[in-house]
């Protein structure tokens, strides 16, 4: 019925704080995933609340050790952020190649991470690998939390808070972000790896952070692999070898694009694809 | 507050849900049916039109966050019904097919000119890639676009 629905216009985090615990309102940023719920066969929510005015979440700082990214900048926005900005090779990759050019004008770092569903996200597996933070605000304040651990957990949060911030570390790392759609580019990709690691002086793999995305409906670190190469050289078909010796660590999930099973086979290419980056680099 | 869309530079006010997606608004209230509804994805671009200036997709933009927007259709993109120089190389290297996927495309490409007159081939096609034609015409629309640059250059 026209009118019915409500979309809420908060000029501050605090004010749209109050529209999601008080009015049960969604946050809405680029809406490039709510605005597919009837495909999904979900119904709209009631009221919804606009975070684009919002000028706190529509900010980037490059900072000496961070890079702070407010939650409602989009992917063609964070790339351009992350040009040329030393330690974030993976990520600024990552955000700028996600779906196609007209959906990363309007896709939102934010609703990416909170999109609960939605199991192909890039930026995910890329700010996992990274070691990045999230801020979550709600009526009592704001708190930082690993962008993993609130994968894990967001699904479960009590209602109320909003993702305000996600802060990407600088550090001394090589990164990569490798992935495969279906086509060339412009669509969502079938598996993602994301690496980001520390060499030692003689440029061995000193520690490695590997994430993993869209083969599962979270993404997650692939720990089993970043022990294996730690002491190893930078060798892209070494690092390919380990991958296919513990694809078994993963259960794909089953898909019209994709079967599971070639979400899991595909990882040691997207690994090997990822240091082949890695070693272009050093 | 009231659901007021600035299209192709006037005022409209429908009478609609906020989470309406714009492509609705602009083929079933005004007629506007350049605009091409064709996936509902966000995938073909067929629904594309400029926001601001940049190529967004109409189908998974809500009414509520184009308000306060300059909300440009391919119906609104031409001036006193003269086509523009770049529809005119287009029209002249006979790179127009079926139709479904051109109001887009026309849009997409007119933004990237206007961000960067002198385009190589590789970024035309980095442009067009939310763009999807079934008829496969890609290669001529892309040659079309170069000479049209090129010409702009003397």
């Amino acid at each position: 019925m026209p009118g019915a629905r409500h979309v809420f216009r908060p000029g501050s985090i605090a004010e749209a704080v109050a529209a999601i615990s008080q009015d049960q309102a969604i946050p809405l940023a680029g809406a490039t995933w709510v605005m597919r719920a009837a495909l999904r066969g979900e119904p709209l929510a009631d009221a919804y609340v606009a975070l684009r005015g919002i000028r706190d979440l529509r900010q980037v700082e490059v900072r000496e050790n961070e890079v702070s990214i407010g939650a409602a900048i989009t992917h063609a926005e964070l790339a351009a952020s992350l040009q040329r900005v030393r330690g974030c090779a993976g990520l600024a990759q990552a955000a700028a190649q996600a779906a196609n050019p007209a959906i990363r004008r309007v896709a939102t770092v934010g609703g990416n991470l909170c999109s609960v569903a939605f199991a192909a996200s890039d930026l995910a597996p890329a700010l996992v690998a990274a070691g990045a933070e999230v801020e979550i605000e709600d009526a009592h304040g704001a708190a930082r939390q690993s962008v993993e651990a609130f994968l894990a957990a967001r699904a479960a949060l009590p209602p109320g808070w909003l993702l305000t911030r996600v802060f990407a570390p600088r550090a001394a790392r090589l990164s990569a972000h490798a992935r495969l759609p279906l086509r060339k580019a412009g669509d969502y990709p079938v598996a993602i790896v994301s690496v980001s690691l520390e060499r030692t002086e003689d440029g061995r793999v000193r520690s490695a952070r590997i994430a993993v995305g869209s083969v599962e409906p979270i993404a997650r670190r692939w720990r089993a692999l970043e022990q294996a190469l730690e002491g190893r050289p930078i060798d892209p078909g070494a690092a390919a070898d380990l991958a296919r010796e513990r694809t078994g660590d993963f259960a794909g999930r089953d898909g019209v694009e994709a079967p599971g099973w070639y979400r899991s086979q595909v990882l040691p290419s997207l690994v090997r694809s990822a240091f082949q980056f890695l070693q272009a680099q050093v | 507050m009231p659901l007021s869309l600035t299209i192709n530079g006037e005022a409209f006010v429908p009478g609609r849900d906020p989470m309406t997606p714009l492509i609705d608004i602009l083929r079933e209230d005004l007629a506007l049916t350049g605009a091409k509804a064709v996936c509902r994805e966000g995938f073909c671009g067929a629904c594309m039109v400029l926001i601001d200036g940049e190529p967004v997709v109409s189908c998974l933009t809500p009414a509520a966050l184009a308000v306060g927007r300059r909300i440009l259709t391919i119906e609104g993109l031409s001036r006193r019904d003269e086509p523009t120089p770049l529809q005119r190389a287009l029209e002249a290297h006979d790179v127009v097919q079926c139709g479904m996927c051109f109001p887009g495309m026309t849009l997409t490409l007119t933004s990237l000119l206007a961000a960067n007159p002198n385009p190589t081939r590789e970024e035309i096609e980095h442009g067009l890639v939310g763009n999807i034609c079934r008829c496969t015409g890609y290669e001529r629309v892309i040659d079309a676009v170069l000479a049209h640059a090129a010409d702009l250059r003397g």
